[in-house]
């Protein structure tokens, strides 16, 4: 049995110093998470305190034939979806200033492609991914997040969102493209 | 082999090709410019994304979440904020159900201060007294005990020089069987009721 399953089952027999451990070993990450989706530090920590609570009240639909990780991610992407329908905010077109039909990132490397993120050191490239987060989709913004900031592997974004790895792969890959032409853009 | 596509060399860069595929495109970037400019450029930005600085929260972020699903085992601490204005509300209706205690009973407030403070006083001579003979008292009962272990040392000192370590160990190990047996006599005795 891996260590999060011991934990879950000791919180199951009433163990509660065991559901702390949990949160002590996930709240940096989910807070990452949920922070970059919803851009506010305050709210950020509400929404990760929720995602927990969330967890815990649950816990006992948990299958253990699942990664615990997924699992608890898929409840904290859920948690934000669900947010942004009560607020009546299009979980795709969210805080979107890009037509994506028309802004399509292309397969092909042009041939006059312009070197975009070659010109800045990397701590400015860094404050630029920061900013350009913010203006792509969430549902790609979740994706990248995951991927870069999580380091989660393809597989488990798949487990998380059930769709094909190749769907994943696929997104992440349009997440980074249009990142990239927004670093084009003049601030 | 064609040039690259740009879903190719991020996935490359992630090492999430084959080894053929991934030896496929190494041949191809030995020969072509423009694709090295363009894998050049996503691994800049790759590296970038993967260093992203990471959001920290506050250090009692899991006790406070533990308080807020287990509020009887996990109390949330009580921050000095509250602290400060729990005491300033009670601070200042006692001082205004004092003040209107005085104003509707015609009692003169002067006088009651005159009086308390002859009390408060008073209370400060007897109590000052009090802990002086505690002090004293204190100190003559450390320097009793302090003596009593000096003779003792000494007492142990010279029953060492006069018996042999062998006889030394027979005697602390009937001690110690004495001590327990004793130990255990008396228990039995007030605990259960048991008659010697």
């Amino acid at each position: 049995m891996d260590e999060d399953k011991e934990l879950i089952q000791r919180t199951l027999n009433g163990e509660e110093e065991a559901f702390a451990m949990i949160i002590r070993k996930y709240q940096r990450p989910l807070f990452n998470y949920i922070g970059r989706m919803v851009g506010e530090r305050e709210m950020a920590l509400d929404f990760t305190q929720e995602v927990f609570v969330k967890t815990y009240s649950s816990l006992h639909t948990y299958k253990p034939q699942y990664k615990f990780r997924a699992w608890l991610f898929k409840i904290a992407s859920n948690f934000i979806i669900d947010y942004w329908r009560k607020r009546k905010l299009d979980t795709f077109s969210f805080d979107q200033p890009h037509t994506w039909d028309q802004d399509r990132p292309s397969y092909e490397i042009p041939d006059n492609e312009l070197s975009v993120v070659s010109k800045y050191e990397l701590s400015q490239i860094r404050k630029k991914i920061e900013n350009a987060l913010g203006k792509i989709p969430p549902s790609l913004r979740e994706l990248f997040v995951w991927r870069h900031i999580n380091d989660f592997s393809y597989d488990e974004m798949a487990e998380i969102k059930d769709l094909p790895v190749g769907t994943i792969k696929n997104r992440v890959f349009q997440a980074k493209e249009m990142i990239r032409h927004i670093l084009e853009e003049k601030p | 082999m064609n040039c690259l596509r740009v879903d190719q060399i991020y996935l490359y860069l992630e090492k999430e090709l084959s080894p053929s595929e991934t030896k496929g495109i190494e041949e191809h970037l030995v020969s072509c410019s423009k694709c090295q400019n363009a894998v050049a450029e996503r691994r800049l930005l790759l590296r970038a994304s993967e260093s992203l600085p990471l959001w920290d929260p506050p250090a009692d972020f899991s006790r406070q979440v533990m308080a807020h699903i287990f509020p009887d085992i996990f109390p949330d601490r009580v921050s000095i904020r509250k602290w400060i204005v729990a005491s300033a509300v009670g601070f200042s209706s006692a001082a205004l159900a004092f003040l209107a205690y005085f104003v509707f009973s015609g009692q003169s407030l002067l006088s009651f201060l005159t009086g308390l403070g002859r009390g408060a006083l008073d209370l400060f001579r007897t109590v000052s007294v009090l802990v002086l003979k505690l002090v004293k008292l204190g100190s003559l009962l450390i320097r009793v005990i302090v003596r009593i272990f000096e003779i003792l040392i000494q007492f142990f000192g010279h029953l060492t020089k006069m018996i042999s370590p062998e006889m030394q160990i027979i005697l602390i190990t009937l001690t110690l069987i004495l001590s327990v047996s004793l130990f255990f006599g008396v228990k039995r005795k007030y605990l259960t009721g048991e008659k010697a």
